[in-house]
């Protein structure tokens, strides 16, 4: 008990939420473009790119939330490659998230050792990290639960904040209606006047904008550097999350928090003394067993449906079906 | 918009609410429509009825701005208009009811209703008004909805409501539907009727598409005929009755170029025993089909488009999972074997959709020829490939089909699509197979190439392969069929012997009303 | 403006952009554009052993092109051909390592199991790709983070040599792939993956197998109706290439490391992806790309030495190249609407 007490505390839920931020942002980023149907295996690379010119904005600027725009901007500038690419060149959008990810991981690189003259990692240069937001009265309320509000940097709260919002983007704005519509019936939105173009567009910059905050947090947030590479797989794992969550918000939400806790937790795990290779590869044994493990799941579906199919037609029409044979 | 949802737009006193004049469209050198005249009068309701390609559907796409006419002038409620596209239809007051829905699954009815029109109130979408909206104008003309549910629960039937509701809130006075109970049952076709009445009440006009004659007869005020592109008549419901229709609809012009045959049925090849299968939707689209198909014969399927003619193909040629029932071909029930095995059990399948079934369009013509046969000599030994052997082969095959290309290394994009077509009959004609199901042959095919595959499907015949030929085209298996069973609604509707096939019992059968003639 | 015109001027456009940014970007990180190139081809073509060195790199690019190959011809993404790469090195380090065996037939043995353990990699994501439809590019991208990890934990902590910095000892002797030259560590393997493009593009060509595989690739439901049973070449095509994928592995460290290490080979996978989709999933042709991104590689060294340019900026070149060719290949369809039928189509 002592061990598990150890492992499971305060501390290891504020650290969840906090490795939970950088992913779910970036995954309710890529909600924007799941539900407008564009397939984003950029995400990573949008991540990368946002992460990269935050510190470079931090440095420049000495602000960190003007590196934080420099992050979004950057982030931004490959969601418009993106689109222009996917949407309008109707090109292969595995390709093109996929040549983007290599672009930017090539592009960090090469700035870094032009600008830097190292390879590796970028510290101290000045660069300016996030402040922490106390908020007050926390510690009054809470105790020594005070630590799982207060005391994150703001991105975290906006990543949190920002579930409820979409939600509520998705229901009641007619932008969100438009962008679920293009998604998932776009003859529906071409017969009614909307422009997919346009929908799919704003959906890949929204997604940017998001991914872009999500990089800035891992170079800025808790620690401030730019390591190469440093979105590890982050974006991918989003897109798993994506996939098996078709973009809702809520479990959106629920995949991140795995992940995160995941994440949190093969990070304790390691001061245990087990094998870091090991543990490092936790998050995303996770990502792959949930992606298999629903899409399993998703058959049983396929059943009810039919089920119910034959419900509706047993009642409608006189002529009753026969049962079926092998039903599937 | 200027209307407010649901509202009368600018009221006009004009008699006639549609005016086509002359309306002539071509589509490259078919000519879907020559010159057209059509009146609809203000307050009824219009039936326009026609075959498969009678031109119905393009000429409602002319109305509703979805086509421009090469030739022709139109006139709503008395004012010359040009209809330019869709939203300036919307804008006169026309509302158009497509034959595939455009409905978001996810959404709620009312949603859908509102979609592109979105009550808002602060910047959101202001759900409560739209379903109170959408509940009021559904009681209003008995189009019963739950306005919160979600459409992908719905059944067909309510989403057609749905549409009718979509362009009742647009402000439309008058209402054109495009076959508008294909899609339903018997029941949900009489509510349809129902509201269609409550709107001409109301003094709404509706245009009403449609080739089932007995709901033409029952619904209508007025009906219009057209047959292969031009209009036969304009004449009131109550002066007709159905078989002065179906004579107006088919016309006896329709070539019954009915080739000679000997007669030679042999064994049984193909028998089929209470069959059923479901569609993509899940929904049963062939109910109990049971027919044998004899060495020697050629057996028709008639049938207007989905009726389940190409479930039944699928499910023959193992493409889809039967439900219910079995299919022996020679002894062996296809309905347990793969594609695969079917094959090698003797079956030689023309797809109806050849292009995305029949060929790979970037492949050679060598190529398409191989497929099915490339596990057998002489195209391949050991599992390697004789290239040369397909390519000679292949020569030979365009040849002996005549088939217009420079050489077997054509790739089969290239070809007109009779060509192609003559590339798919050439791979399955020569496969030695005992069966042959051939799925509408000549759709799509210049005339010349229709008359080539007629001959090679009786070559078939006469060499004694059974033969079953799927067709919407009534002249076609007048032409090549021993004998002709109609299809309507997944079901069997009857059988025609094809040397007195009658053209008006046909047309009765396809329309759903065989049961008093003749009983499957 | 007619289609052919469009479709020529867009290439056009395309791949002036894509040397136009190239441009940019090795300007802004302090070069001239003329220098870097110069640099490059004499890195990459300077002398015979400049020249060998660029076939070195070819060779483990060539073996993952065909790998991916493989994969796009049935209509697979197979992205996972690093990790399978990974663990391929690492399965051929450990027969090279652990057992003595007579020359020739231990080299033999550890290629074997290298591509045995890159089809075992791929194979769960194959099968759930092939029976349950579960994205395979998601899934074989995230196996590749474990494949890295897991063989650095195999390296570190169970085979490490002792006082070496995170390796696993040298394989024997008898299980080096023999070099070609005396004065470059050239060896067999690219003669291994020369035999296996041409050998892949005559299976794929000749045999009645492969046949069924393009058609599934190039048009699934024609496949499906002529009785190729498409799930399962999706599942075996999958596995092949995860195969082939391990064997690039083998070759590399019986051929070039003698040994398995962290951080070996990275990017190959990747590189031999987009040298495949370059070259349009041809084998063949995929030597050509394979060796122009070879040549890249190998320049790169020198960039590093002799210009502030860091090697990366090759990858930067070779994603703006595969950029502006996914662009133009597909501005031809451009007309479509996004509802992915012609805007109001009858």
């Amino acid at each position: 008990m002592e061990i598990l007490d150890k492992l499971i505390n305060v501390a290891l839920i504020a650290a969840t939420l906090r490795t939970t931020a950088p992913i779910l942002l970036v995954a309710l980023g890529g909600s924007f473009t799941t539900k407008a149907g564009i397939f984003n295996i950029g995400l990573e690379g949008q991540m990368l790119a946002g992460a990269f010119f935050a510190v470079i904005g931090s440095i420049w600027t000495g602000s960190a939330f003007a590196g934080v725009a420099c992050g979004v901007a950057a982030a931004l500038a490959f969601a418009l490659a993106f689109a222009v690419l996917v949407v309008t060149f109707r090109a292969n959008e595995v390709v093109v998230g996929l040549a983007l990810n290599i672009l930017a991981g090539g592009t960090t690189i090469s700035l870094m050792k032009a600008i830097f003259g190292t390879r590796g990692s970028i510290v101290g240069h000045g660069i300016v990290g996030l402040p922490k937001v106390q908020i007050p009265g926390a510690q009054a309320l809470l105790g020594s639960w005070a630590p799982l509000i207060s005391g994150f940097t703001p991105i975290v709260y906006i990543a949190f904040i920002a579930v409820p919002l979409l939600v509520l983007f998705y229901k009641r704005t007619q932008l969100g209606l438009y962008i679920r519509v293009v998604g998932e019936k776009p003859e529906a939105a071409e017969a009614l006047g909307i422009s997919i173009t346009r929908v799919r567009y704003i959906a890949s910059l929204l997604c940017g904008l998001l991914a872009g905050l999500a990089g800035a947090h891992l170079s800025l947030g808790y620690i401030t550097m730019f390591t190469e590479n440093m979105s590890s797989g982050r974006g991918f794992m989003a897109v798993a999350i994506l996939i098996f969550s078709n973009g809702d918000p809520l479990k959106v939400l629920a995949g991140c928090l795995l992940f995160g806790f995941a994440d949190a937790f093969s990070l304790r795990l390691q001061t245990f003394g087990f094998p870091s290779y090991l543990v490092l590869t936790v998050p995303y044994v996770v990502a792959l067993t949930a992606l298999f493990a629903l899409s399993y799941r998703a058959r049983p579906k396929v059943i009810r449906e039919t089920l119910a199919s034959m419900q509706k037609l047993l009642s409608v029409d006189r002529n009753s079906a026969p049962v079926d044979k092998n039903p599937q | 918009m200027s209307n407010a949802p649901g509202s009368p737009p600018l009221l006009s006193t004009a008699a006639m609410a549609v005016e086509l004049t002359g309306i002539t469209k071509r589509f490259g050198a078919f000519i879907a429509n020559d010159g057209i005249d059509l009146a609809v009068r203000r307050g009824e309701i219009h039936a326009i009825i026609g075959e498969n390609g009678a031109g119905k559907t393009t000429l409602m796409n002319i109305l509703f701005g979805l086509l421009q006419p090469d030739e022709g002038s139109i006139r709503l409620n008395g004012e010359a208009t040009v209809v330019a596209d869709p939203a300036a239809a919307i804008k006169a007051g026309l509302g158009m009811v497509h034959q595939h829905f455009k409905l978001v699954p996810s959404l709620s009815v009312a949603d859908n209703v509102f979609l592109g029109m979105e009550v808002r109130r602060h910047g959101l979408i202001d759900h409560a008004a739209q379903i109170a909206r959408t509940q009021e104008l559904s009681k209003r003309f008995g189009l019963h909805v739950d306005a919160t549910e979600r459409v992908g629960l719905l059944s067909v039937g309510i989403e057609q409501r749905i549409e009718i509701l979509k362009v009742l809130v647009r402000g439309a006075r008058t209402i054109i539907l495009d076959e508008p109970t294909a899609v339903l049952t018997p029941q949900e076709s009489r509510e349809l009727f129902q509201t269609l009445r409550s709107f001409v009440a109301e003094g709404m006009t509706v245009i009403f598409i449609s080739h089932h004659l007995e709901e033409v007869m029952e619904v209508s005020d007025t009906v219009t005929v057209l047959r292969n592109g031009r209009k036969v008549a304009t004449r009131p419901t109550s002066e007709l009755n159905k078989d002065e229709l179906v004579r107006m609809m088919v016309g006896r012009e329709v070539s019954f170029d009915r080739r000679p045959r000997a007669a030679l049925h042999g064994d049984i090849v193909l028998d089929v025993k209470d069959l059923w299968a479901r569609d993509d939707r899940r929904l049963p689209a062939v109910r109990g089909a049971s027919f044998a198909v004899r060495s020697g014969e050629v057996v028709g399927i008639a049938g207007v488009a989905g009726n389940g003619q190409t479930e039944l193909a699928e499910v023959l040629s193992g493409l889809r999972p039967a439900s219910h029932g079995a299919a022996w071909l020679k002894g062996q029930d296809l309905t347990t074997l793969s594609p695969a095995a079917i094959r090698q059990a003797g079956l030689a399948h023309v797809p109806g959709d050849r292009m995305v079934r029949g060929v790979d369009r970037n492949a050679s013509i060598a190529a398409n020829t191989l497929m099915g046969r490339q596990h057998r000599a002489p195209w391949s030994q050991n599992g390697v490939l004789d290239w040369k052997a397909i390519a000679q082969n292949a020569g030979a095959l365009i040849k002996s089909f005549d088939i217009r290309a420079q050489g077997a290394g054509d790739a089969v994009k290239r070809l007109s699509g009779g060509n192609i077509q003559k590339v798919v009959l050439a791979r399955e004609f020569t496969n030695g197979a005992d069966f042959l199901l051939i799925d509408q042959p000549t759709r799509g095919v210049d005339i010349g190439a229709q008359e080539a595959i007629h001959d090679e499907i009786m070559r078939q015949r006469a060499a004694g392969q059974a033969i079953l030929l799927i067709s919407v085209q009534l002249d076609e298996l007048a032409a090549l069929a021993d004998r002709i069973l109609v299809m309507f609604n997944g079901r069997i509707m009857g059988e025609v012997a094809g040397d007195d096939a009658d053209e008006d019992r046909i047309g009765m059968m396809m329309a759903g009303v065989s049961q008093q003639l003749e009983p499957a | 403006m007619s289609d052919r015109l469009r479709a020529f001027s867009g290439q056009i456009i395309a791949v002036g952009v894509a040397l136009l940014l190239g441009a940019i970007i090795i300007i802004l990180v302090g070069e001239s554009p003329v220098h870097v190139l110069m640099t490059l081809l004499r890195g990459a073509f300077g002398d015979q052993e400049k020249i060998a060195g660029t076939l070195l790199q070819t060779t483990p690019i060539l073996i993952c092109g065909v790998a991916a190959c493989i994969g796009l011809r049935g209509g697979m993404f197979n992205v996972g051909i690093e990790g399978q790469l990974f663990l391929g090195g690492f399965a051929a380090a450990w027969v090279g390592f652990t057992f003595s065996l007579p020359a020739g037939i231990h080299t033999l043995a550890a290629l074997a199991l290298a591509v045995v353990a890159g089809a075992a990699w791929v194979a769960i994501p194959a099968f759930f790709r092939a029976r349950y439809n579960t994205n395979e590019v998601v899934s074989t991208i995230l196996s590749n983070y474990i494949a890295v990890l897991l063989t650095s934990y195999f390296t570190i902590f169970l085979f490490k040599r002792p006082g070496g910095w995170s390796e696993t000892p040298p394989i024997l002797a008898t299980a080096y792939l023999p070099e070609i030259f005396a004065f470059s560590r050239l060896n067999w393997g690219l003669v291994i993956g020369l035999l296996l493009a041409v050998g892949v593009a005559l299976i794929f060509r000749y045999t009645s197998w492969g046949y069924g595989v393009t058609m599934v690739g190039s048009a699934p439901k024609f496949a499906e109706y002529g009785g190729v049973d498409v799930k399962r070449q999706g599942f075996v095509v999958l596995l092949l290439s995860g195969a082939v994928g391990g064997l690039a592995g083998g070759v590399e460290t019986l051929g070039v490391h003698h040994r398995f290490m962290e951080g070996f080979a990275p990017g190959f996978g990747f590189d031999g992806l987009i040298a495949a989709l370059l070259a349009n999933g041809s084998p063949v042709a995929t030597i050509v790309t394979a060796l122009f991104f070879g040549a890249l590689r190998s320049g790169s060294l020198l960039l590093e030495v002799d210009t502030s340019a860091s090697r990366e900026i090759i990858t930067v070149i070779q994603a703006l190249i595969i950029l502006s060719v996914s662009a133009q290949v597909l501005i031809k369809r451009r007309g479509d609407s996004q509802a992915g039928e012609r805007r109001w189509k009858f």
